[in-house]
C-alpha cells in the first residue's frame, strides 16, 4: 500500500510538472491585421457577456446567417454568460488555459492590458483603420475601450449615456427641484426623506451602481485623470479631491439618500421602486429606454418621469455635457487564431452592424447611422438619444473598470460601510489608500 | 478472513475508485499546495515566491482573519441548527404515532431545493423595502423594534445567511439520526422504564449512548460541510456588507477570481483543507475521550 502511495505521488508531481510547462504558446503578430491567404470557412466562437435576447446577439447571429450563406460551412458560435463576475471567471480561466475563443469580450481591465501586453489581442486601432471603418466610430465610444496609453484592443457594440432619472411629482411634493450642483444631493435627500420619500433607489447587490456615485465628485474636482492616477498610486483618496468624494459618500449616507436596505437589493429591485413611483432618483444608462422612455413604463408615473445629467460643482474643471458615456464591454479579438476567415467576417460584420443596431432604437457606436425612434417611445426617447449628440469631449469613466481587481473589490465593500455609516471617513480613506499601496504595484509595473 | 486468491480480486476492484479518488481529490489537492508557493495571476509567467504567501495570509490580511472568524461562527450557527434541530426533531418524531412520513418528507424538502432558489427566497424573507416575511412577523407581534434591514446590519447579517444553510440540511441530518433512533432496541428502553428511568435518563442513558457512532458520522458530515460553506453566503450578500458575512470560501474564490491572484487563493484553499482535517480530528479525539470515559 506504501508503494502506491509513493507511486500516486510521484505520478501527480510528474502531472503537475508538466501542465506547469504547458501553457504559453507563441501568439501570432498582433499588429497584423490583414493575414493574407484563403478564406477558409469554419465555425468560430465568440466569448460574450450580453443579454442572451439582446440586439447585439440577434443581430450578429443574422449577420452570421447570411455570411454563412456566401461561405458555406462558416458558423458563429455564441457563449454568453450575461453575469459579469460569472463571465469574468470564464475568461480568465480559459486564459489561464491559453484556450481563448476566436472573439471574446473584455473591458479594459488590467487584466486585458496584460493580455495586451502578451500579444493575445489583435491591435483594434490597426484593425478598424485596415477595414476602413475606423472614422465612423464615435471618438468618445473607442476612447472608452482604450487603456491607459491610448492603444486600442477592443471594439465597441454599443454607445450608452448614463443619467439621473427622476420623478417629478415626488420632488415637488419634498419642494425641491432638479439639483445644480453635486453638493446640493445631500440636503435634497433629507428634503424627500422628511416627505417620506425614498429619495435615490440603487441596485446594491451589483455594486457598481453605488461605485459610480464615488467617481462624480473627482471627475468634476479633478476631472478623468484622477481615477488613472489614483490606481497607480500617484494619487490618494487623502487628496483633496479624493478627501471630497469620501466626506460627500459618507453625506449621501447620513441624509438616507438610498433605501433601506439596499445593499442587498438588486436590479430590478431598484428599477421597481422607481417606476412604481416610491423612489425621487434613479441613475441608470440608456440601455433601459425601452422600458423608461416607452409605453411600457408604469402609466401612473409616465408623465412625471424626467432625467437630468450629472450636475457639476462650483469650480468644476470637466463641463456640463461631459459625463458617464461608456460604450459597453467591447469585444477582443484573439492574435493566435486570426486569420483570414475572422479578418473577412469582421469586414462584413462591422460595415453592416451599425445599420441593423440603430434600427432597434439603441445609439450605435458609430455615427454613420440614425437610430431609429420606436413607435411607442415618449417623447424623453428622443430627449435622451439627442443628448448624444451635444456630448463634450471627457469622459467619466466607471471605476471598476480602472482600479486592479482588488482594490475595487475592497472599494466596493468598504463604499457599503462607509454610505451606512459603519465606519468613519477616516478610516475609509485609510483602508483604501493602504489597499492601493499593497495591491497597485502588481498590476501597474 | 478471505482467501489469498480474493484478496487480490478485491484489490483489484479496489484500484480504480482509488484512482478516481486520487484524480479528483488528492491531485487538486497537491496542485493547490504546489501554486501555494507562487505568485501567479493565471497568464503571467509563475514566480516562485516560497513561504511568501504564508506569511502573507497569517500575518499582514486582516481580511483573512475576519474571514476565518466569520467562518467559525457560520459553522457555529450551522452546527446548532442541524444538528440540535435534527436531534430535537428525530425526537419527537419517534413518539408520534401519526403522520411521520409527511413530516419527514417536509422537513427534508429544503435539502431538495436548489440553492439559488433559497438565496432567493431569503432575500425576500429578510428584505425590510418592501416588508419581507420576517419584519412583517416581528411586526404583528409587538416586536416592531426589532425589525431591520438584516442582510445589510453588520451586526445580524452573518447569523442571516447561516440560518438558511442550517435550515436546509436539518432535514437530513434528522432522517439520518432518526434511523438510528428506531433502531435502538426496545427491550433496552423498556428494560430501564421499569428500573424508573426518566425520560432524560432515558435519552443520555440509552439512547444517545446508542447512537454515537451515527452521532459522530453526522457530527463530521455537518462540519465539513459548514467550513466548506460558501454558496448561500456568495449568493445572498456576496461577503458583505464589508466584510461582514465573508467567509474563507467566498474570500479565496474571490481571490482566485476577481482578484487573479491563484497563489494566494491556493494558499487559503491549502488552510481549508488544513482546517477540515483539524476539525474533524478534533471531533473524533473529543468524542472518544468522551466514550472511553
Amino acid at each position: 500500500m506504501k508503494k502506491l502511495f509513493r507511486a500516486a505521488a510521484v505520478a501527480a508531481a510528474a502531472a503537475l510538472a508538466l501542465t506547469a510547462c504547458g501553457g504559453g504558446g507563441a501568439a501570432s503578430d498582433p499588429s497584423n491585421v490583414s493575414p493574407t491567404g484563403e478564406i477558409k470557412p469554419r465555425e468560430i466562437s465568440w466569448l460574450l457577456s450580453r443579454p442572451a435576447d439582446g440586439a447585439v446577439i440577434n443581430i450578429m447571429k443574422k449577420l452570421a446567417d447570411d455570411y454563412a450563406k456566401e461561405h458555406p460551412g462558416f458558423a458563429l458560435n455564441l457563449i454568453t454568460t450575461p453575469d459579469r463576475p460569472s463571465y469574468i471567471q470564464k475568461l480568465e480561466t480559459l486564459a489561464a488555459a491559453n484556450k481563448l475563443p476566436e472573439l471574446f469580450d473584455t473591458d479594459a481591465t488590467p487584466f486585458a492590458r496584460e493580455l495586451a501586453k502578451q500579444g493575445k489581442m489583435v491591435d483594434a486601432d490597426k484593425l478598424l483603420k485596415s477595414l476602413d471603418v475606423y472614422d465612423d466610430y464615435r471618438p468618445g465610444a473607442l476612447d472608452y475601450q482604450r487603456f491607459d496609453d491610448g492603444s486600442l484592443y477592443m471594439i465597441p457594440f454599443q454607445f450608452e449615456l448614463e443619467f439621473i432619472w427622476y420623478n417629478k411629482a415626488l420632488m415637488e411634493k419634498a419642494g425641491v427641484s432638479v439639483p445644480k450642483s453635486l453638493d446640493d444631493i445631500p440636503a435634497m435627500c433629507t428634503a424627500l426623506r422628511n416627505a417620506g420619500i425614498t429619495p435615490i433607489a440603487i441596485d446594491g447587490q451589483d455594486q457598481w451602481p453605488l461605485e459610480r456615485y464615488v467617481a462624480y465628485q473627482p471627475f468634476r474636482e479633478a476631472g478623468p485623470d484622477f481615477v488613472q492616477k489614483l490606481k497607480k498610486g500617484e494619487a490618494s483618496f487623502s487628496d483633496e479631491a479624493g478627501q471630497k468624494t469620501v466626506k460627500w459618500m459618507a453625506d449621501l449616507g447620513k441624509a438616507k439618500c438610498f433605501q433601506e436596505g439596499f445593499s442587498a437589493q438588486g436590479y430590478s429591485d431598484a428599477q421597481n421602486q422607481f417606476t412604481s413611483g416610491q423612489a425621487a432618483m434613479y441613475n441608470i444608462g440608456t440601455w433601459e429606454l425601452p422600458s423608461l422612455a416607452t409605453d411600457k413604463l408604469n402609466s401612473e408615473v409616465r408623465d412625471d418621469i424626467d432625467f437630468f445629467t450629472l450636475p457639476t460643482t462650483e469650480g468644476s474643471v470637466t463641463a456640463a455635457n461631459e459625463f458617464v458615456s461608456p460604450s459597453g464591454i467591447g469585444m477582443a479579438v484573439n492574435s493566435k487564431t486570426y486569420d483570414p476567415l475572422v479578418s473577412d467576417f469582421l469586414k462584413f460584420a462591422l460595415e453592416k452592424y451599425p445599420a441593423e443596431y440603430a434600427a432597434t432604437g439603441a445609439l450605435s457606436p458609430t455615427t454613420n447611422v440614425q437610430t431609429a425612434i420606436p413607435a411607442n417611445a415618449t417623447p424623453l426617447y428622443k430627449k435622451a438619444l439627442e443628448t448624444a449628440d451635444t456630448l463634450g469631449d471627457k469622459q467619466a469613466m466607471p471605476w471598476d473598470t480602472q482600479l486592479d481587481p482588488t482594490t475595487n473589490g475592497r472599494l466596493q465593500q468598504e463604499l457599503v460601510l462607509l454610505v451606512q455609516g459603519n465606519i468613519t471617513p477616516e478610516q475609509f480613506t485609510k483602508t483604501m489608500d493602504d489597499a492601493i499601496k499593497q495591491n497597485a504595484p502588481k498590476f501597474f509595473k | 478472513m478471505l482467501p489469498n486468491r480474493s484478496r487480490t480480486s478485491v484489490l483489484v476492484f479496489l484500484l480504480p475508485p482509488l484512482l478516481l479518488y486520487c484524480a479528483a481529490v488528492l491531485f487538486p489537492i497537491l496542485q493547490s499546495l504546489f501554486l501555494s508557493f507562487f505568485s501567479w495571476n493565471g497568464i503571467s509567467e509563475m514566480e516562485f515566491v516560497g513561504l511568501a504567501n504564508y506569511v502573507r495570509m497569517l500575518t499582514a490580511d486582516d481580511i483573512f482573519w475576519r474571514s476565518f472568524f466569520n467562518a467559525l461562527l457560520y459553522l457555529a450557527i450551522c452546527l446548532v441548527l442541524q444538528l440540535g434541530g435534527a436531534l430535537v426533531v428525530a425526537s419527537l418524531l419517534t413518539s408520534l404515532r401519526r403522520g411521520r412520513e409527511l413530516i419527514k418528507t417536509l422537513y427534508l424538502l429544503p435539502a431538495v431545493i436548489s440553492t439559488v432558489a433559497i438565496a432567493f427566497l431569503f432575500v425576500r424573507i429578510y428584505s425590510i423595502d418592501p416588508v419581507g416575511l420576517l419584519n412583517q412577523l416581528l411586526h404583528w407581534i409587538g416586536l416592531g423594534s426589532f425589525e431591520r434591514a438584516w442582510l445589510s446590519d453588520v451586526n445580524t447579517v452573518l447569523a442571516a445567511v447561516s440560518a438558511p444553510e442550517g435550515w436546509r440540511f436539518t432535514g437530513l441530518y434528522m432522517l439520518i439520526i432518526y434511523a438510528a433512533l428506531i433502531a435502538v432496541p426496545k427491550e433496552l428502553e423498556e428494560a430501564a422504564v421499569l428500573d424508573g428511568a426518566s425520560k432524560w435518563t432515558l435519552f443520555t442513558k440509552i439512547r444517545f449512548p446508542y447512537i454515537r457512532p451515527v452521532w459522530i458520522t453526522t457530527t463530521i458530515m455537518a462540519t465539513t460541510y459548514g467550513l466548506r460553506g460558501f454558496d448561500i453566503p456568495y449568493l445572498m450578500t456576496n461577503g458583505g456588507p464589508g466584510q461582514s458575512s465573508e467567509l474563507l470560501t467566498t474570500y479565496m474564490y474571490k481571490t482566485a477570481f476577481t482578484s487573479t491572484d491563484f497563489g494566494y487563493a491556493s494558499t487559503i484553499s491549502v488552510f481549508i483543507v488544513i482546517e477540515c482535517l483539524v476539525a474533524v480530528g478534533l471531533i473524533l479525539f473529543m468524542l472518544k475521550r468522551k466514550a472511553d470515559s
